[in-house]
């Protein structure tokens, strides 16, 4: 009757699961021993398959757990790819998906509780590192990507692999494809020309953007962030982070470090100059109304509104903003939109490879076949295309061999995490914008690789702080970075008195004493 | 003769043990079994080890909630917001039973009490949006009358002033119904030769309410409020989460411990310290209810719970 909290409630049903499974998982434990010990031939076909055959005689089926909604054509799809599936590797694959709404509670569930499946998708946004140390993974050694995914462990660059670490051990078969992840601005082109504004192409150009719709535009919501997007969020990593050529080693936290930094010098950003400039520049912006008053409790869709003209600009990145501008294009959206660098000479980096990939289950009872899984989907060009667009000419419709295009069944068959399997066999979709394209390329002769590109954070010993560092992030930097707090000095003074309060600090030394050790160990 | 008497009874009430099976049933499973998963508040949770063989850490999964510096602060939220949910509501309840039940009219009673709940059943997502479409500055209903007669729009979102009074009529505005029922129920089962007899003597309506009514539903009040008073340090995290979210500018007068610990472990997901949380709560509410029985049970011996 009463309504619980969420939280008690996740408690129990997770001692509940875990109780359960506490039982369960002995059973599996004696089940996979089982047969290793009786199956005589299983140790002669592994001393057989260091010949290069491997011994794929006994069917198995796998199973890998994906996040997004179960696409519609599913069946249509894994059917045929599990026909080819048994041709090369006598093995089947089935997905189960969690869905975008509760995904994140049920995806340390699935693992807490010790659920029977065989592989599951993974990446730093979802806990990767933590999970791992958790004990979800299993440990990836050498050994076992050259024997069991050769194509994989030969095509992957070794950056790849080391970033893909956690504490020196390897826990992912990442994407094999670089990924930019730096943020941009999708704006409204016949809005610009119609105030004939100067092209946007820096902080300053885009506030005229902004103020020029806000005052004019009746309606229309100049700037909407996307919702749950908070602590440092997209304009913060155009106007802070890409601005300034620093980098931070994670966005829940207020700790950068520039990227030339050969130390890897980190720094509160918080108590930089740069950081006050950038919360004027706010400022003025929201006292121009260039976002709704209450931003905050907002929870309009941002890509929806800006595709209904609802609001002028939006920020995102590279791969988001072209499919949506595709979208409009394709559906002859009245209005004209483009894409906005307001900082085109700033160091452009790349995605870390954990942003995809994929991982074997801890207590997985066939990894050597859930790693041929992988090197197939990744490497093998059938396959790739077949689980990455779907069935050809239904899906999609081939266009050489790097480029699609889209179909109207498309939308039945996408959505969900296969980008995994991302690598250089990869289809673009033909309709992509152009100039989404050109300016990508720019970017990717702008990468800039930084020493610590595959540092990994360990918090283990800082928990308590990062936990309160998050909640003053969100009570204290917020409200001050969209305008709401009238007294920006002020404002500025209480974040920082908070933040030594909740042990930015501690946090800060920790992570240091981990990079000097980084450092130290890669320079030797 | 005692043993005797004893299956004796089981046979003879089974119908009614049987009914009460289910919940017993659920309790043990859903209250009882997982109260092992305590430990999980002391231990460094990984999967290898699963609840028993885990690491244990002591008291350092709660550090984080009473180093924050705002361990008072929520603490003392979620004790006041639930004191004046459960005083406010359980007057408007009981003054709504009351004048359900003298206005009579099957009809109209029967079509108030459905209007009155159908709050009850709208979740707290749809709840926040409708707060949000009424309150918000731009095109928020109440500023856009506000602006219609020519008056100032109020910026409710950034003013944490307001929202004990808003938190308090939302809660009010959604329990209504549901709790008018169970008063409603208890009048009706008040014996009715009361009613004749005070009418017999005199009594017009309002001495019938004070003399006759109100007296015969203490028990049923009292028996509420300590059922409630349980939970009394454990906020209704859907409520303050989707009317407030992640709006820091009312944290101060809007934070709950179910909130603040929601906000704090959402991105690390440990769930010892979210444990550790709950472990918190359970030792603050039981040490409550405890002393809120003794008192009633000095005063009244029949009237406590236990």
């Amino acid at each position: 009757m009463q309504k619980k909290s969420k939280l008690i409630l996740l408690s129990i049903v997770l001692t509940l699961v875990m109780i359960l499974s506490a039982c369960g998982g002995n059973n599996n434990a004696s089940e996979s021993t089982q047969p290793a010990a009786e199956t005589g031939p299983a140790s002669e076909s592994q001393s057989a398959a260091t010949d290069g055959a491997l011994n794929t005689s006994e069917e198995v089926k796998l199973k890998m757990i994906f996040v997004g909604p179960k696409p519609v054509d599913y069946d249509a799809v894994f059917t045929e790819l599990n026909k080819k599936l048994k041709e090369k590797i006598n093995a089947t694959i089935e997905g189960e998906f969690l869905d975008w709404s509760d995904w994140a509670q049920k995806y340390p569930l699935k693992l807490a509780a010790n659920e029977d499946f065989d592989l599951i998708y993974s990446a730093n946004w979802a806990g990767y590192g933590d999970q791992a140390l958790k004990g979800g993974f299993l440990e990836l050694t050498e050994d076992m990507l050259a024997k069991y995914m050769p194509t994989t462990w030969k095509e992957m660059p070794k950056v790849s692999w080391d970033q893909a670490k956690v504490n020196g051990k390897l826990y992912m078969v990442p994407q094999n494809r670089g990924e930019s992840i730096e943020k941009l601005i999708l704006y409204r082109e016949d809005l610009r020309k119609k105030y004939n504004l100067p092209v946007i192409d820096s902080p300053e150009a885009y506030t005229n953007y902004l103020k020029a719709v806000a005052a004019n535009e009746k309606g229309v919501i100049p700037f909407t962030p996307e919702t749950g997007d908070w602590k440092l969020h997209n304009l913060d990593r155009v106007l802070l982070k890409q601005q300034r050529d620093w980098n931070m080693l994670d966005f829940d936290l207020p700790l950068g470090f520039k990227l030339t930094d050969e130390k890897g010098q980190i720094f509160n950003v918080y108590e930089t100059p740069e950081f006050k400039e950038l919360l004027l520049y706010y400022k003025d912006l929201a006292d121009n109304n260039a976002w709704s008053k209450n931003v905050l409790n907002s929870k309009n869709d941002h890509q929806l509104d800006f595709k209904e003209g609802k609001t002028a600009s939006i920020s995102h990145n590279m791969g988001t903003l072209g499919a949506l501008m595709a979208l409009m294009r394709k559906e002859n959206s009245p209005f004209e939109v483009a894409l906005a660098d307001v900082t085109p000479n700033s160091k452009k980096s790349t995605a870390i490879s954990t942003q995809n990939g994929t991982s074997v289950h801890a207590t997985s009872k066939n990894p050597e076949r859930a790693l041929m899984f992988i090197d197939l989907m990744q490497n093998d060009k059938e396959l790739h295309d077949l689980i990455m667009n779907g069935i050809e000419g239904v899906h999609y419709v081939p266009v050489g061999d790097n480029k699609f295009q889209a179909t109207d069944a498309s939308n039945n068959y996408t959505g969900f995490s296969n980008w995994s399997f991302n690598s250089p066999l990869n289809r673009d979709n033909e309709s992509f914008p152009q100039e989404a394209t050109d300016m990508q390329k720019g970017w990717d002769a702008n990468v800039y690789h930084y020493p610590l590109e595959t540092f990994v954070f360990n918090n283990t010993k800082v928990k308590a702080e990062v936990a309160n560092v998050g909640n003053v992030m969100l009570r204290y930097a917020i409200p001050l970075e969209y305008g709401v707090i009238k007294d920006v000095d002020k404002g500025l003074e209480d974040l920082n008195k908070q933040m030594k309060a909740a042990g930015i600090d501690k946090i800060q030394q920790e992570m240091q004493s981990q990079i000097d050790a980084f450092l130290a160990q890669n320079n030797e | 003769m005692n043993r005797h008497g004893f299956w004796n009874d089981v046979v003879k009430y089974r119908a009614i043990l049987l009914m009460l099976a289910p919940a017993v049933l659920f309790f043990l499973l859903f209250a009882y079994v997982p109260m092992v998963g305590i430990i999980l508040a002391f231990k460094q949770y990984n999967y290898a080890g699963g609840v028993f063989g885990s690491p244990w850490n002591g008291l350092d999964n709660i550090r984080f909630f009473f180093e924050s510096g705002d361990a008072w602060r929520v603490t003392r939220n979620t004790a006041l917001y639930n004191i004046a949910f459960i005083v406010i509501n359980n007057l408007l309840q009981i003054f709504a039973a009351i004048l359900l039940f003298e206005v009579g009219g099957k009809w109209f009673r029967k079509i108030t009490q459905s209007v009155l709940f159908l709050p009850y059943f709208i979740s707290w997502v749809v709840v926040g949006a409708i707060a949000y479409n009424l309150l918000n500055y731009d095109i928020g209903t109440v500023n856009v009358i506000l602006k219609g007669f020519g008056m100032e729009p109020i910026d409710i979102y950034n003013t944490p002033a307001y929202w004990p009074y808003i938190l308090v009529i939302v809660s009010a505005w959604k329990g209504l119904g549901y709790g008018t029922v169970m008063y409603l129920a208890a009048i009706t089962s008040i014996d009715t030769e009361m009613y004749e007899a005070a009418e017999i003597d005199g009594a017009n309506i309002f001495q019938r309410i004070m003399k006759v009514t109100i007296p015969n539903l203490y028990p049923t009040v009292i028996i509420l409020t300590l059922l409630a008073v349980g939970n009394i340090f454990r906020g209704d995290f859907g409520m303050f989460y989707n009317m407030i979210g992640n709006n820091g500018i009312l944290f101060s007068a809007t934070d709950v411990i179910d909130t603040f610990v929601f906000r704090s472990l959402i991105t690390s997901n440990d769930i010892g310290m979210s444990a550790a949380a709950g472990v918190y709560q359970s030792v603050l509410g039981f040490a409550t209810i405890m002393l809120v029985n003794y008192a009633v049970r000095k005063h009244d011996k029949d009237r406590a719970l236990f």
